[in-house]
This record gives C-alpha cells, structure tokens and sequence, in this order.
C-alpha cells in the first residue's frame, strides 16, 4: 500500500449535486454509469481497499490503472493512477484520485481531489484541469436531468505532453 | 456566484489562486493591499459561492480555484459549435492586442 502522507493535493474540485451519496457512489463505481458522463470512458474497479483500479478508454483499452487505496461506500473513493498508452506518461510517479462525498443541506457535496506525490509541474496539471470540470459538470447533469449535455474535452493539451517527454527524462521527483 | 464575481478583490483572489492552487491565508495575504481580515471575509464568500474549495491540512487550511460552477455556466449557454468560433476570436483578440504593445 502506497504511503499517502507524501501526497499533496494540487487541483480540488468541489460540485453540489440534488441526489444521494448512495446514488453519487454508484455513478463513480459502476461501469456502465461511469461512460455516461466520463465521456465513454468506463471505471472498473475491484470493491475493496488494495484491489485493482482501472479506467477503460471508449475503444476499451487501458487508459489509467492504479489501487484502490480507500473504499468506504458512500463516502470515500480514492485510488492511484497511471495513466497508461499514452507515450511516456506511464513513466511519471502515480498520482491520487479521491471523491468525498458527504450530505450538505438537501445535496450532495461531492469533492474531487487530485494529489501528487512529488511537485509537479502546472503545465501537466493542465490536461487534469482541462478535463475534471466537465466530467464533474456532467455527472451532475446525468444524476439530476437522467442526461448529459457535456463537450468532451480535447486531449491533453501540447504544453502538457512537452512537459511529461521532459519529467520523463528529468526525473526530477528522485531530487529531493 | 455572480454576486462573489462582481467584487475586484475577490477577482484578484481568484487570479492568485490560478497562478499558484493551494495558498493558505498567509500566503494570499502578501503583497495585496487588503487586512487579513478582508481576506479572510473574500474568501469565506468566495467559497459559499462553490468559486473556492478549500482543504485542511495540519492547522492550515488550503485554498482552491474550483472553477466547475463557471464550467456548468458555460455549458448552459455556450454549444459545440460556439466554442470554436468563440475560440477563434479570443485568438484573433489576443494576438491584435499583444502587436499593439
């Protein structure tokens, strides 16, 4: 099990949603709810702490993997990712994915938190923060309309593959 | 929402926070002409507006530009077809304005 302390969270993302956290915990775990608002891209996810993570691109092949690290329905989902096939990203040290949801008022306050372990540079923050809006902006939408209405966001942003090429050879979170 | 954006402080505020996610009040106090206790009054209602999320870590609390309300604002009147023209002419302003200099 990975030592979480030495996560900071870089990119926080909070949405207040009219359902229950029962229904906002299936939304996030289930495969085939999850491709309706993550832009055909499918999480599958084994139910318990330390199982596999995995998010499916629409084409079916492996687009993050990573361990769950907490499981506790409905509150807490938090797993590492890697995102993988993507030339180069996969080098780069995993980072961690975690949804709080909890009751405020009559919703549901659902808050994504992207955290890393070593300090990452903005420009490969960026592609996480070109698309986390929209998926969580969609989520919302499905769960309270039954549709969603999103754009799917571009890939990862130029400045942001430049940035991964360069970590990659820079390595630089073994400097401490 | 609109009521936290109107104000140019809390704009500032917000300009900070996407220069550099994750201040704590101490950090977003220096070099802005505002008390502490300005500051702390912004934020407070920057993050009633869901504009601003915040962390505790420690006895510190860490601030967060969230800018999903923005993203579903957009999405409710901007469509797919707008958002590249609208793109378009933000560059063409952007490159006009930037010759000027």
């Amino acid at each position: 099990m990975i030592d979480v302390s030495v996560f900071t969270p870089k990119t926080v993302y909070v949405t207040y949603i009219a359902a229950t956290p029962e229904q906002v915990w299936q939304a996030l775990t289930d495969p085939a709810f999850s491709k309706r608002y993550f832009f055909g891209f499918a999480v599958a996810v084994e139910p318990r702490e330390g199982g596999a993570f995995r998010l499916h691109d629409p084409d079916g092949r492996i687009h993050a993997s990573g361990e769950v690290v907490a499981w506790d329905p409905p509150r807490r989902f938090s797993s590492t990712w890697i995102v993988e096939g993507m030339g180069g990203f996969d080098a780069l040290p995993a980072c961690l994915v975690t949804y709080d949801i909890e009751w405020s008022g009559e919703s549901v306050k659902v808050t994504m938190t992207e955290s890393h372990s070593w300090n990452v540079p903005d420009a490969i923050l960026s592609g996480g923060r070109s698309g986390w809006p929209a998926v969580m902006c969609n989520l919302k939408t499905l769960l309270e309309t039954g549709k969603t209405l999103s754009i799917a966001p571009e890939g990862p942003p130029p400045e942001m593959v430049e940035a991964v090429k360069k970590a990659v050879i820079e390595k630089p979170w073994l400097k401490r | 929402m609109f009521k936290a954006l109107a104000d140019a402080s809390r704009r500032e505020l917000l300009d900070r926070l996407r220069a550099e996610n994750g201040q704590t009040l101490n950090e977003l106090c220096v070099r802005l002409d505002m008390t502490r206790q300005a500051v702390s009054k912004h934020l407070a209602i920057l993050e009633e507006a869901n504009l601003v999320a915040t962390v505790k870590r420690g006895r510190e609390k860490l601030h967060y530009l969230n800018p999903v309300p923005i993203h579903e604002i957009g999405e409710r009147w901007i469509g797919k077809f707008d958002r590249s023209r609208l793109q378009a002419l933000s560059d063409l302003k952007r490159n006009l304005e930037t010759r000027d200099e």
